[in-house]
């Protein structure tokens, strides 16, 4: 729809042209009307977003764009960013790095956008950042949850343009082994996707996890590729360890797959314990609906109960009367992500990319997720979600967070300089 | 340790029976037409599509759903053929290759416009929603129904193509076309027919993978479509018996793979579709002049 | 066309390729090299597939030999980028034999799946090996530095080489396609058994064929991996060897402009298409079909059939 609204926006622009050389006479003149309107910044303010929308996770794609939507439409509607519009163009991110590449290209070079937005892969991401430095222009990851992104990336090597906002593989990892630690489970094991997401996120909750409990034993690991579909193999190398406690960064739909099939072999039966850091994801819980068991911690990168607010209350309540839908994770970092934005570009009283990357650093942002800091150093949005155990609940047609846990993010996000236990929590008061 | 293996024995057959529900349609074309049909996947996807959509509309009765579902995308595998394929038999292979390359795209990006982007969930089959206990581990029901299933379907096609008038003529018309011809079979409407046919079981495996998978998915016949390849090959491209033995073993290798060697999961299926390839390209049961 | 026709068409394309890199913006120039890649890649394939007959979907794998081979070589040894590339296509090439070794021994829809396997497994060697490949996050941080002390690190500099490489490729498949050599590829493709009868190992012509291709995609790959500054996984994968076929066959397989067209308008089409949809797979997949339903031969293949009464009468003349 965006693309539409672009090429007759263009198709305005030329016709204004012809316009104001017909009016510079008079307008010159005497400047009345729109001429005297006071824009603080000049022209609309672009943002080129990207998600994965081909394939089977094109469904993210659609609740990225309800986001931004929203917050575009909002946005435009009480005057734009400083007075000027905003404008949102998409374009399918594959989930291949070239594309990502060529995308943002695209953006900045050829469609001229100010800002970019988007990513879901940590491998497109990882791709991306030598080329935002090379563009010039800032980028808020909202997906993409590779550590070495703000690690490496930024920090190490002095990559300015990156930002992220969605939390990074330590709420997967570190949080869960905060969680795990009250827990009575001392045998662990995981079902994962195998690829660097998968590996990060099981060693970092192990370690973790091991600091906080010692003696606690992690006895199996199953490593499902991309796009499996049976999990039926993986669920028995599973059974066969005897574990008390499941371990699962599985995402979207081979979630849905792996947790239908666990339930059938009567996994939840045998392992009383099982954590999914990105269950509570919304594709997740109305896919399984009711076939996903009770008493179940899962978690994500936001989840719409969290903040018992009134503005994330209010915000479900718009978001779920326009979309018939409720938010999705990346709905909400989509839809901050374009409110980051606005804020620095009001706070820097201009559009340009340098003044806009010194005010996002250390920029203190209110949001659906509640408060977040976006860390000088790394360019890590730090904010808290919680974790909380399934629970059927008559409002909702699917599980819900019955009990929750929150940490606070500062407790388990890795910490600058990113090097030595120092960095990695549990950290000394 | 017996139920271990035991149990990743159930899970490597009904894994293999599933694909072989997939693969029986794209080595029957392959077979006669000498098509190998991308597309294939795309019929499993739209089959799964169809028949959930009609699941909800029929209050939710699965089984009527598997019957009607599958023969709208006959349909469409009739349009396919009918209108496109047919055109390019006499030209070079890659060409057919990239036109079902071409619906491939185009239905992915249908099913989107038409089902949403998101994935969706699928409620499970009335009767066959519980599980067996097999030696003290539950196994699920419905994955015995698929384990049941697919062996009756190899038989069901067998007799089809052993026993019947229709059988006859498919099989002289895949050993010799110009001969088929020449003996007055309307080698045109066959290829239609076979094609048509191969097109409805990949939409039945599609119906049945909507409570297996547990999901339906724009793009999802990507992933089975590489399985159902490897198992054709391994069989012999054309061999239907060969294909049904090479799922059985691509079934089992995964389920096994992926217990005991799981380093080694992708790898170890294409080693073994090369060796087959190198030693024996006609597959199992084929002769050494099989096209 | 006369000769002097066609000399002069890739004179005016040479001078535009020049201009281009001259005067572009920085998109238009990201592009231009985009289509030069993928016509380095598609130009060696047609060799197998076009002159040879042979059709391969492992060629991805050899895509990726190239970028892994200039990436590990950038970030653990040099970062000279003359023997970056040089390293990238010899280890595609040695992928190439290694492959080849097993994959010319059948041919047809059988060579097509095998190669398809050894293709897969490389794929699965990147994906698996993470301690060396970096697994699906790939290869990062490959730095341009200067060439014989000449800098590249712009995009407007890095241009000028890729568009001698593109030049350099063109210039010796050209001539390899009229070489004795590549007479002998033509003779396989029309009928294996008679020039096999005439005394030529035809599986060594095949091999040849092979990894000369292989090495054209390693030099595509390599490029590559300097123009994104990453090398990733998924250049390994079957997908991404259905590219140079579709290039080859919607420019048309039988001609050398072919790949050369067919690059331009893959590259092209799927940018316009993108700004008018977001659903690009659908218009991409019916443009397919239209291009093979309506000039079955590709489109260089159906341009030289309307404009071919002329030429008609001197066979094998133009292009």
């Amino acid at each position: 729809m965006a693309k539409k609204k672009m090429t007759r926006r263009d198709f305005f622009k030329a016709g204004l042209l012809t316009g104001a050389g017909a009016c510079l006479g008079a307008g010159v003149l005497k400047p009345t009307g729109l001429w005297a309107a006071p824009a603080k910044v000049k022209g609309p303010v672009k943002i080129g977003y990207q998600a994965i929308m081909s394939g089977t996770l094109a469904g993210y794609g659609e609740f990225h764009k309800m986001g931004v939507d929203m917050a575009v439409d909002e946005i435009n509607k009480k005057g734009g960013i400083a007075g000027a519009k905003v404008v949102v163009e998409y374009r399918d991110s594959t989930l291949k790095a070239p594309e990502a590449i060529k995308n943002a290209r695209y953006f900045v070079d050829s469609w001229g956008a100010d800002f970019l937005g988007g990513v879901d892969s940590s491998g497109q991401a990882l791709a991306l950042a030598p080329v935002m430095k090379q563009l010039g222009k800032p980028i808020i990851i909202t997906h993409a949850a590779t550590e070495k992104l703000n690690e490496i990336e930024v920090f190490q090597k002095g990559i300015k343009e990156v930002f992220r906002i969605s939390s990074p593989t330590y709420q997967d990892g570190n949080a869960a082994a905060f969680v795990a630690k009250d827990l009575p489970a001392m045998k662990w094991a995981t079902i994962s996707p195998k690829y660097e997401y998968g590996y990060t996120c099981w060693s970092m909750f192990k370690n973790t996890l091991a600091k906080l409990k010692p003696g606690v034993q992690f006895v199996a690991e199953s490593w499902a590729p991309f796009g499996t579909t049976d999990f039926r193999a993986h669920i028995n190398t599973i059974l066969d360890a005897k574990p008390d406690g499941l371990y699962s960064v599985e995402w979207a739909g081979e979630l849905i797959s792996m947790m239908k099939q666990a339930g059938q072999a009567g996994l939840f039966n045998k392992i009383k314990h099982v954590m999914l850091p990105v269950g509570a994801a919304m594709d997740v819980l109305e896919g399984l609906g009711k076939e996903m068991p009770d008493n179940i911690w899962i978690s994500g990168r936001y989840f719409f109960q969290y903040p018992k607010d009134k503005r994330n209350t209010a915000w479900v309540a718009s978001f779920v009367k326009r979309w018939k839908h409720y938010p999705a994770y990346v709905s909400e970092t989509g839809y901050s992500s374009i409110y980051a934005f606005k804020q620095a570009v009001e706070a820097a009283g201009s559009k340009d990319a340098k003044k806009v990357i010194a005010a996002l650093e250390g920029m203190k942002m209110q949001s659906p997720a509640g408060e977040r800091v976006f860390r000088k150093q790394d360019h890590q949005a730090v904010y808290t979600v919680p974790w909380g155990l399934t629970a059927a609940d008559p409002k909702y047609p699917f599980k819900v967070m019955g009990k929750m846990v929150v940490i606070p993010a500062q407790d388990f996000f890795n910490r600058p300089p990113f090097k030595g236990p120092e960095s990695m929590p549990p950290f000394k008061k | 340790m017996l139920e271990s293996f035991v149990h990743v024995c159930l899970a490597g057959l009904s894994k293999g029976m599933f694909i072989w529900l997939v693969a029986s349609g794209l080595t029957l074309i392959f077979g006669v037409l000498g098509v190998l049909n991308f597309a294939h996947g795309s019929f499993y996807m739209l089959g799964a599509y169809f028949c959930f959509s009609l699941l909800s509309h029929l209050g939710h009765n699965f089984w009527l759903g598997l019957i009607l579902g599958p023969l709208f995308v006959c349909l469409v595998g009739y349009v396919v053929e009918r209108y496109f394929l047919r055109y390019v038999y006499h030209i070079d292979l890659p060409y057919q290759l990239l036109l079902t390359f071409a619906f491939v795209l185009i239905f992915d990006d249908l099913v989107k416009v038409v089902w949403g982007a998101g994935s969706i969930g699928s409620p499970s089959v009335a009767g066959l929603s519980g599980s067996v206990r097999i030696l003290g581990r539950l196994f699920p029901s419905y994955s015995l129904f698929i384990i049941l299933v697919g062996p009756l379907v190899a038989l069901g096609l067998w007799g089809l193509l052993e026993k019947t008038w229709a059988g006859r003529i498919i099989r002289a018309a895949s050993s010799d076309r110009e001969m088929a011809s020449a003996l007055g079979v309307r080698v045109p409407a066959l290829f239609t027919a076979v094609f048509v046919f191969g097109t409805w079981l990949g939409a039945v495996g599609g119906g049945l993978a909507v409570p297996y998978v547990g999901l339906l998915t724009p793009g999802m016949g990507e992933s089975i479509i590489i399985d159902a390849f490897v198992v054709a090959v391994i069989g012999g491209l054309g061999s239907l018996k060969g294909a049904f033995l090479g799922a059985l073993i691509i079934g089992l290798l995964s389920s096994f793979g992926t217990r005991f060697l799981p380093t080694f999961d992708m790898f170890l299926t294409f080693i073994l579709m090369a060796i087959v390839l190198l030693w024996r390209p006609q597959g199992f049961f084929g002769e050494e002049a099989a096209r | 066309m006369s000769r002097a026709g066609v000399y002069l068409i890739y004179g005016l394309a040479a001078l535009a390729l020049v201009a281009i890199g001259l005067f572009a913006g920085r998109f238009v120039l990201y592009l231009t090299m985009r289509v030069m890649l993928l016509a380095i890649f598609a130009l060696g394939y047609n060799l197998l597939l076009g002159r040879t007959g042979l059709l391969s979907f492992g060629h991805g794998a050899l895509y990726a030999a190239g970028a892994y081979g200039l990436g590990l070589f950038n970030l653990h040894v040099s970062h000279d980028p003359l023997l970056g590339l040089l390293v990238g296509v010899a280890f595609a090439a040695l992928i190439a034999l290694i492959i080849g070794f097993f994959c010319v021994r059948q041919t047809e829809i059988y060579f097509a799946m095998l190669t398809l396997a050894f293709g897969m497994m490389f794929f699965s060697l990147i994906w698996n090996l993470r301690e060396v490949t970096g697994g699906d996050d790939g290869l990062i941080g490959i730095s341009r530095a200067p060439l014989l002390g000449l800098p590249i690190g712009r995009d407007y500099q890095f241009y000028f080489l890729v568009l001698a490489c593109f030049a350099l490729a063109v210039w010796v498949i050209h001539r390899i396609r009229g070489s004795a050599f590549g007479l002998v590829l033509a003779g396989i493709r029309e009928n294996h058994q008679r020039t096999s009868f005439a005394g030529i190992p035809v599986k060594n012509y095949r091999l040849a064929a092979f990894v000369v291709s292989g090495a054209f995609a390693g030099l595509a790959g390599s490029l590559a991996t300097l123009l994104e500054s990453n090398a990733n996984p998924f250049s390994a994968h079957w997908s991404h060897s259905a590219e140079p076929v579709l290039v080859s066959l919607m420019g048309g397989l039988q001609t050398f402009s072919g790949p050369l067209v067919g690059s331009v308008i893959f590259v092209v089409l799927r940018e316009v298409i993108e700004r008018f949809t977001e659903n690009w797979m659908l218009w991409f997949g019916v443009i397919l079909l239209a291009i093979i339903m309506g000039l079955r031969g590709g489109v260089m293949g159906g341009l030289e059939k309307r404009l071919g009464r002329a030429r008609a009468a001197r066979p094998g003349g133009a292009s």
